[in-house]
């Protein structure tokens, strides 16, 4: 069980040059990377997320570019997972291919109960969203079985096929 | 079973199944100085190999100076990262073309033009843009750079099989130099939208997609992306056999295997799509993107649009697109053409190719650049430098005052001086017009290279059927 507190962008396409602009793919330390965390969108994110925080967004997160930045500096930051409407496939991908933060899809109600602030807790074995602050569970999207399986081992290079 | 084109590459290239998801063979990769260095560094920790170096090729295009070669590089960052691509290239035995090379480009300009990229074939990159490759019938898709690591150690990535989704263009251009291929695709994601195309392979189709050259389906394919495919791609014909033939890498038995391709590489008659999308060719006209994702995107005779009305009552668009107005200081009601630029790039994987060049350079001979705009065209590769100097587009150019650079990836992600300035307006033949993609606070209008020459001549976005 991880509880963290929501930062809520109602924002659909959210991209990865906002995430992590083309100018920081320079940098190689994950530390320094996190510093720039949605910068493109929200300059003050860096110093107001606390490690086991959550975003939530509209459809299509982390469209746009293959860089696997974009989760490294989301997760370096302290961000937990992302619950999102819909992922674009490759920030999906390389979330769970680094176990870098849970990607978790959830639908339109709830995307629109969840607020800006509100403290939750995700379940992953019951796939549910505890809402600590409104009181309210929400169900969300199991990942698949190898999904599930990689982000357990710890990434995809730390998971073994049974 | 009748099989479409995707669904026979993916079959051939099957290993075996784990958990429920597919291993698929690889058959190129290519690898640049950007999403590779972790990549390599766990290989190193683990004391892993690159397995098929023979299929793995690198360049360096992203951070690249498109300035003068023979001097150092400024920027130490950058510098650093594009040693570390020589360092381990030369460690891991793996092919590069460096700065200095004569086949050094943005690494799908490369890929192509070196014949790397083969029909059927299986092609990985760390880029989202690989789609590009499609354009020879080849699955190609972009990864991370875990799974980069996970190809250069096993030549293997677990996917799980995509839909296929049937793209199809049909009818007649009303004129080939004006309606360009960059305005194909962007009418496409205008109407499909930037997740139209999530869970699928794209095959494009129909005969305005056959009458397409190399260059223009390159475009196409490009672009898939920004639709939220995995990939797209184009069965190949006699003119991408021909596209091929003679390159640096293709097969000793090459035309054999055109034997085969052309047998094999067709969607069978009766094979479904999972989904399908049809688009008249004649009813295109020249594009011009004005939000900041590649779906907001007009006709060069419309105005900007009211948020209201484009978002059709869904309150989210509706947002998206005031939000959008905002950050490109743009009003709704404006027409298009009476946007003016101070920016112009000719550059980037989906348009900076022979063709683009030529076609742009068309429109410009014996005209000059607006005084208020500050104009550039980044080859996409030496190759494309060379054949375009050769043909004296880098006269016409200059004497346009646009800037002639070398090749790389530049100003399409601003990750190298390339960039604008913020609040500066570009028209920019790249693929994405996302917030600060072209250099925070920079605002991107997509166009294709023909309207990009157009805009920088009037300073303002112009209707360039009007003045051929």
């Amino acid at each position: 069980m991880m509880a963290g507190k929501v930062i809520k962008y109602e924002k659909d396409n959210i991209d990865t040059d906002v995430i992590l602009p083309g100018q920081y793919l320079k940098l190689h330390d994950y530390d320094e990377i996190a510093k720039h965390a949605m910068e493109g969108m929200d300059p003050n994110f860096h110093s107001r997320v606390k490690k086991g925080d959550y975003i939530v967004a509209g459809k299509n997160f982390g469209c746009g570019s293959s860089r696997e930045h974009a989760p490294i500096a989301l997760s370096h930051c302290g961000i937990k997972g992302v619950l999102a409407l819909s992922f674009a496939r490759i920030f999906y991908r390389n979330s769970v291919d680094g176990a870098f933060l849970l990607p978790i899809e959830i639908d339109e109600q709830t995307y629109r109960k969840i607020c800006d602030g509100d403290e939750i807790e995700v379940n992953t074995e019951k796939n549910e969203i505890k809402n600590i602050t409104k009181n309210e569970v929400y169900k969300m999207k199991p990942f698949s079985e190898i999904a599930s399986k990689i982000i357990a081992a710890g990434g995809l290079f730390k998971y073994k096929p049974d | 079973m009748a099989k479409t084109l995707f669904e026979k590459i993916w079959d051939q290239h099957v290993v075996t199944e784990i958990d429920g998801r597919t291993l698929l063979y690889i058959d190129r990769h290519l690898v640049h100085e950007v999403t590779s260095p972790q990549a390599f560094d766990g290989l190193r920790i683990n004391k892993r190999m690159v397995r098929r170096k023979d299929l793995t090729f690198a360049t360096m295009d992203h951070n690249v100076p498109t300035t003068n070669r023979s001097l150092p590089i400024v920027d130490q960052i950058s510098a650093i990262q594009i040693q570390t691509l020589e360092k381990n290239c030369k460690e891991f035995g793996i092919e590069l073309f460096d700065l200095h090379s004569p086949n050094q480009g943005i690494v799908h300009v490369i890929g192509p033009e070196l014949g790397i990229t083969l029909p059927g074939a299986t092609i990985v990159c760390g880029d989202s843009h690989t789609s590009t490759h499609g354009a020879f019938g080849a699955f190609a898709l972009g990864i991370g750079t875990s799974d980069v690591e996970h190809v250069l150690a096993t030549q293997c990535l677990v996917l799980d099989k995509p839909m296929t989704f049937e793209i199809k263009v049909e009818g007649k251009r009303k004129n080939n130099h004006t309606i360009t291929a960059k305005d194909i695709i962007l009418s496409i994601i205008k109407k499909i939208g930037t997740g139209g195309g999530a869970g699928t392979v794209i095959e494009y189709r129909g005969q305005t997609i056959s009458e397409l050259s190399m260059d223009e389906r390159m475009t196409v394919c490009n672009m898939s992306i920004e639709a939220g495919a995995r990939a797209g791609l184009v069965a190949p014909d006699e003119k991408t056999f021909d596209y091929l033939r003679g390159k640096r890498y293709v097969p000793k038995n090459y035309d054999d295997l055109v034997d085969y391709w052309r047998e094999n590489l067709k969607t069978d008659q009766g094979a479904k799509f999972d989904k399908s999308f049809t688009l008249n060719a004649s009813d295109i006209a020249p594009q011009v993107s004005w939000g900041t994702n590649p779906a907001m995107t007009a006709d060069v005779t419309e105005s900007v649009p009211d948020p209201h009305e484009f978002a059709k009552g869904e309150m989210s668009q509706e947002n998206a697109a005031k939000k959008a107005l905002e950050y490109m200081d743009l009003k709704a009601g404006t027409p298009i053409t009476d946007i003016k630029i101070n920016r112009v790039f000719i550059g980037s994987c989906t348009n900076a190719r022979l063709q683009d060049l030529i076609e742009a350079a068309s429109i410009i001979k014996g005209r000059k650049v607006a005084p208020t705009v500050r104009a550039m065209v980044v080859p996409g590769s030496q190759q494309v430098k060379r054949k375009a100097e050769d043909l004296g587009l880098d006269k016409i150019f200059k004497e346009a005052n646009f800037e002639w650079r070398e090749s790389g990836c530049s100003m399409c992600l601003g990750m190298n001086p390339d960039i604008l300035a913020r609040g500066e307006r570009c028209a920019s033949t790249s693929n994405r017009n996302f917030e600060g993609r072209q250099g925070a606070g920079g605002r991107t209008h997509l166009v294709s290279p023909i309207m990009a020459a157009a805009a920088a001549i009037a300073g303002h976005f112009v209707d360039v059927r009007e003045w051929v």
